[in-house]
């Protein structure tokens, strides 16, 4: 048993590190990109000035929207941040906690709610391709969401617990000792960072073209900051998505104390595993075109039926 | 090595071979499922190559060299060329809608795996869950033949099933004699080469693919 005060002093800490650094990891995917495609692509920092540009603005809202519309974005980042606050970014906690915040499962709720939350935003605006990017965003969300949880199930019944910072903790000292179904979880998990962060083969982040978009269409009516409100809150969703898979497969160099040394080590080896992990979906996005929108099930699919073996193989 | 490290190394393997066999399942072009075989076969060669450091076996080591020489280099490139030969579309057309294989799929892994309690006095102590992933490996490959329309396709899921024998070979005894194996690797590496040669006549003299033999009628 930790103190509840240094544990939530920790995590506060860690949920405003992802939250800084969210927008560093979708600048990072974008210069990677843009290297690849023989542009040099914008600043690393781009994101952080968009964020600054749409706060400075005023809003424009549509007349048919109701007053629970304002509250949206806010509610959607509230959601968000909750959930880096669950993750183990830099320590690994020694033992269960006497304040437990969440686990996995309240994790992948939340992700749900943001989505929700989003998906009513855009239907309540009431423009046409608002409700076309909630009908896709839900359909795809609905073959995310429980291939999500079963290849979270499954490591956690390797580690007998479904808190996320408890799991890396008992699997780092294991020490990767990866085993078949550990192997078919990472897959799914791949693909489904792929869909969950909204990138191609699944979405593409950068085009407003109106046939294309799913997480694009549901931010139309948003604008000023409510807007920045809900790019922060997927900026911040994108790292959550990656620092979830990095802290369930590579429970590596987490710190258990506050020496300096072992800080600096820690914040290093998470790095290194983003990096990792942004680079992968870079070069993905990079090198594959998007599926057509009934061929994302087929896509899903494979990484639902990679989880659900995941699962059956550990408890086989 | 270690007996340990190899019975976890083959295991790591045997998921490896189960992931690249739902890729041929889930891939909706014909190169893709060329690509995910070839990555199979190579991933089986490895695990002959495991299990021949553990046991101390120069038969394993040569099968294991012909299986990644024949199976994984040989065949993919005699498929790719027959596919930029005849010019078919890249598309594979299943017959059953591919997340309903993927399904199907998904029950012969727990079925395998289930029944391979029942055998746990057949397979060895190195191998460990070889036995299943074998056995699911050759019941998927059939269902790659039975469910896809294009005989490159199909072909695919023969070698595939192939390489599910291989492994169950490689769980129950420490791979068969190396006359056999070699045999076998001949066998397939003739039959891919007749069947190639076979679509590429039919597709030059009459312009039709296999699922238009159904429609013939005695």
């Amino acid at each position: 048993m930790e103190s509840s005060v240094a544990h939530l002093a920790r995590t506060a800490l860690q949920a405003a590190l992802l939250v800084l650094l969210g927008p560093l990891v979708t600048g990072f995917i974008q210069k990677l990109k843009a290297r690849l495609q023989c542009r040099r692509g914008a600043s690393l920092w781009q994101p952080y000035r968009d964020l600054a540009k749409l706060l400075r603005k005023g809003t424009v809202q549509s007349d048919t929207a109701s007053p629970f519309f304002r509250a949206i974005p806010v509610l959607v980042l509230a959601a968000t941040v909750t959930t880096a606050a669950m993750l183990p970014v830099l320590w690994a906690p020694s033992g269960p906690s006497s304040l437990p915040l969440g686990d996995a499962i309240l994790l992948v709720a939340l992700l749900a709610l943001a989505r929700f939350l989003l998906a009513i935003g855009a239907l309540d605006a009431g423009g046409a391709f608002g409700g076309m990017g909630a009908s896709r965003e839900m359909t795809v969300g609905l073959l995310v969401e429980p291939a999500l949880m079963l290849a979270v199930f499954s490591v956690a019944v390797s580690g007998g617990t479904t808190d996320v910072g408890l799991l890396a903790a008992r699997r780092e000292a294991l020490a990767l000792s990866w085993t078949a179904p550990d192997l078919l979880a990472l897959f799914a998990m791949l693909i489904l960072a792929l869909a969950e962060t909204g990138r191609i083969p699944v979405d593409n982040p950068d085009t407003h073209l109106e046939l294309t978009m799913l997480h694009e269409g549901m931010l139309l009516e948003h604008s000023g900051p409510g807007l920045a409100c809900i790019v922060l809150a997927t900026h911040v969703k994108q790292l959550v998505i990656l620092t979830l898979v990095a802290a369930l497969f590579l429970p590596l160099g987490l710190a258990r104390g506050a020496a300096p040394g072992e800080l600096a080590l820690a914040l290093a080896a998470f790095a290194v595993k983003v990096v990792l992990l942004a680079t992968f979906l870079g070069l993905v996005e990079s090198s594959y075109a998007k599926l057509r929108f009934f061929r994302v099930p087929q896509f899903l699919g494979l990484g639902l039926v990679c989880a659900f073996l995941a699962l059956a193989l550990r408890v086989l | 090595m270690s007996v340990e490290l190899a019975t976890r190394l083959i295991d790591v393997l045997g998921g490896l071979l189960l992931f690249t066999m739902l890729l041929i399942l889930a891939a909706g072009q014909v190169f893709r499922a060329i690509y995910a075989v070839a990555a199979q076969a190579v991933f089986l060669g490895i695990a002959g190559a495991v299990l021949a450091a553990a046991t101390g076996s120069v038969d394993l080591w040569i099968i294991a060299g012909i299986t990644i020489g024949a199976k994984a280099i040989l065949l993919p490139w005699l498929l790719i060329r027959v596919v930029r030969r005849v010019h078919i579309s890249r598309e594979i057309e299943p017959v059953i809608p591919t997340t309903v294989t993927l399904t199907l799929a998904a029950g012969i892994v727990v079925l395998a795996f289930h029944l391979n309690a029942s055998l746990g006095s057949v397979r060895q102590a190195i191998t460990g869950n070889a036995l299943p992933v074998g056995v699911t490996l050759i019941l998927i490959g059939v269902l790659v033949m039975a469910s896809r329309r294009k005989a490159l396709v199909q072909m695919v899921g023969l070698f595939a099933s192939e390489n599910g024998i291989f492994f169950t070979a490689m769980a129950v005894s420490q791979g068969m004699p190396l006359i056999i194996e070699i045999g076998v690797i001949l066998d397939v590496v003739l039959g891919a080469l007749v069947m190639g040669i076979l679509v590429l006549r039919v597709r030059s003299s009459v312009d039709a693919d296999i699922a238009d033999l159904e429609s013939l009628r005695g």
